[in-house]
């Protein structure tokens, strides 16, 4: 059995967001524009962005509203009814509720009756546990169709409200403001299929290599800014005592984040010597993070060992449609087929790197013809 | 860098190649083994101290010290069909034939005292390290040996660009007590080409580039567990 992807949609929130505009909606903190947004923004290369908040900081789109809204755009380019889908797997980092998992709730918003339910948990590479599970699921001969559907609103945690809340000029540093000025909001879909439909994707194969054992948190909620205090946010005696030790703010190690080439090219050298990839035989390339990461020592080291994928391969929308998170890799996908629109035969490679706790999915495409 | 200057290859062979992307990824588990070494998750998570410096630096020297030893032992193991091979290993071995004097000098800057770290004995690690270095470097034409130069001149860059001004931070210690760590840290573009160069020189056959990739292999091992000694009892 094998599994196609036979529809995509996307789904970005109001209006393209430029950088001069960024901190117009976010807010000043404490009053006082930041001294480190040019340089983040010069190292992202972004240069727009969507967010589901306006300048009063009300949200003009629930995460559920992104998640509805994109898996429409994909069932609207789909002869397949929303009420013959079989199994709903679901991914984001935070859900508008806390619990029950979004997939419930994204379930409820589409009105598909009975299907099966998965939610991943986790960050950017949730998207590809949660597509690999209907891949599974379809190759088992589980189902007919699956929908996944990857959403993302992290406007909400950076709110300048947020900042003040956690001490204000003295909670930001680098790290905590690193993502404020990198992640957006948006949502995208894909519908899988246990046979192919027109022109489609066929899924060659998918495979992730964490390494949380070896390495600490890069990226993630919960802790507080003194990091020898051990407690996580529910151990406080309150959730306002949490956020004012700054356990609610969203932190990167910057530090840490150069594992993230090395990790994300360690995976490709694994997978090639496994005899699962052939780089000269892929035709495109879209990775959930910046190309030019990927340049300079470790880019010559891999074209040195017939390894590399030239950058005229590479594609990528980060810099337009901002970084999404989990939803990233599928809005790529999605503007990538409508722009790009590759022949039967071409094969692509898909890689989302996630630095919370290091963990790299690798899913390969060929695109068939029916 | 070494006294002879190597010429970059335009590109390597098949058995190259896949030597070169089997040493990566030795490189990228060792750092991953390293990443877990509680001296160096210290480091990672901003908790390394003064204390831990003088530690890293008493536990490095012995192995350091020794490291012109089977450098130079490896020179002479090379035969006239092996002189250019020959020619870099010396190079090397006089670059860095003195250079835990640094190391000793970054010691005494940091308040510690000379005759407690040349007193000081190898750990287990740095024992069995040692040990590995000087049997391998003993046997004829040792090329097996560019897996150990992938590891530690790799280690040697990251120290410089990775470690030293992370520990000058959080340890609060000036750039006078960090000159060993950074004194690897030039010529990267020599060191690559030099790298390049030999993998095909040496990997001429499969056997060959597996003994290279074994020798990468252990030498990061003992590696790790050198420094994972500092936290032992």
């Amino acid at each position: 059995m094998n599994a196609y992807i036979t529809s995509t949609g996307a789904f970005l929130p109001g209006p393209a967001i430029t950088n001069d505009e960024m901190e117009g909606i976010l807010g000043l903190v404490a009053g006082k524009p930041s001294r480190l947004k040019a340089r983040i923004l010069k190292a992202n290369g972004i240069l727009t962005r969507h967010y589901a908040i306006d300048r009063a900081h009300r949200t003009t789109h629930s995460n559920l509203d992104m998640a509805v809204a994109a898996a429409n755009n994909c069932l609207d380019g789909s002869p397949v009814p929303a009420r013959s889908i079989g199994l709903l797997s679901c991914a984001t980092t935070q859900g508008d509720m806390v619990i029950p998992g979004f997939g419930s709730m994204v379930q409820a918003g589409l009105g598909i009756p009975g299907a099966e339910l998965f939610t991943a948990h986790g960050i950017c590479s949730s998207s590809a546990m949660a597509v690999k599970v209907a891949v599974n699921s379809l190759k088992l001969g589980e189902h007919r169709a699956a929908l996944v559907v990857v959403s993302e609103l992290a406007s909400r945690l950076f709110k300048n409200t947020r900042y003040e809340a956690a001490g204000g000029e003295d909670a930001i540093d680098f790290n905590s403001e690193f993502l404020r000025w990198m992640l957006s909001d948006g949502a995208g879909a894909v519908l899988i299929e246990g046979a192919p439909r027109g022109r489609c994707l066929r899924v060659d194969w998918m495979r992730g290599f964490s390494h949380a054992n070896a390495l600490p948190v890069c990226m993630g909620i919960g802790a507080p800014t003194d990091a020898t205090d051990k407690r996580t946010w529910q151990d406080f005696a309150t959730y306002a005592e949490a956020e004012a030790a700054g356990a609610l703010l969203i932190r990167q190690d910057v530090r840490l984040l150069e594992h993230i080439v090395k990790l994300g090219v360690d995976g490709a050298l694994r997978l090639i010597e496994e005899g699962t990839l052939d780089v000269s035989g892929i035709d495109h390339l879209l990775c959930h993070y910046s190309s030019h990461h990927f340049r300079g020592k470790i880019a010559d080291m891999l074209d040195m060992a017939g390894a590399g994928i030239p950058q005229e391969k590479w594609y990528t929308n980060l810099y337009t449609r901002g970084n999404t998170g989990a939803a990233s890799i599928l809005i790529m996908l999605d503007e990538f087929m409508r722009e790009v629109r590759p022949a039967p035969g071409a094969k692509i490679l898909c890689m989302v790197p996630e630095s919370g706790r290091f963990n790299t999915a690798y899913m390969q495409l060929t695109v068939v013809e029916e | 860098m070494s006294a002879v200057e190597i010429a970059r290859p335009e590109s390597l062979t098949e058995l190259g190649q896949e030597t070169l992307r089997r040493l990566m990824r030795e490189w990228f588990n060792f750092e991953r083994r390293l990443s877990a070494v509680p001296i160096v998750r210290r480091l990672d998570l901003g908790t390394f101290s003064r204390e831990d410096y003088r530690n890293l630096l008493l536990n490095l020297r012995p192995q350091v010290v020794e490291g012109s030893r089977w450098i130079s032992r490896c020179a002479s193991s090379f035969d006239r069909d092996h002189a250019d091979i020959r020619s870099i290993v010396l190079g090397h071995a006089h670059d860095e034939h003195r250079d835990y004097e640094v190391l000793e000098r970054d010691y005494v800057a940091l308040g510690g005292d000379l005759a407690t770290i040349r007193a000081r004995a190898k750990n287990p690690g740095s024992e069995a390290l040692h040990a590995f270095l000087m049997f391998k470097s003993g046997e004829p034409n040792p090329g097996a040996l560019l897996g150990a130069m992938w590891i530690i001149e790799g280690l040697g860059e990251k120290m410089a660009t990775n470690w030293a001004e992370r520990i000058e931070s959080l340890t609060g210690c000036g750039p006078e007590c960090t000159r060993f760590l950074r004194y690897h840290g030039g010529n990267d573009d020599a060191h690559m080409n030099k790298l390049y160069a030999l993998v095909d020189r040496i990997c001429t056959t499969g056997s060959r580039a597996d003994d290279v990739v074994m020798t990468a292999r252990v030498v990061g091992r003992m590696y790790a567990w050198q420094l994972e000694e500092i936290d032992e009892p």
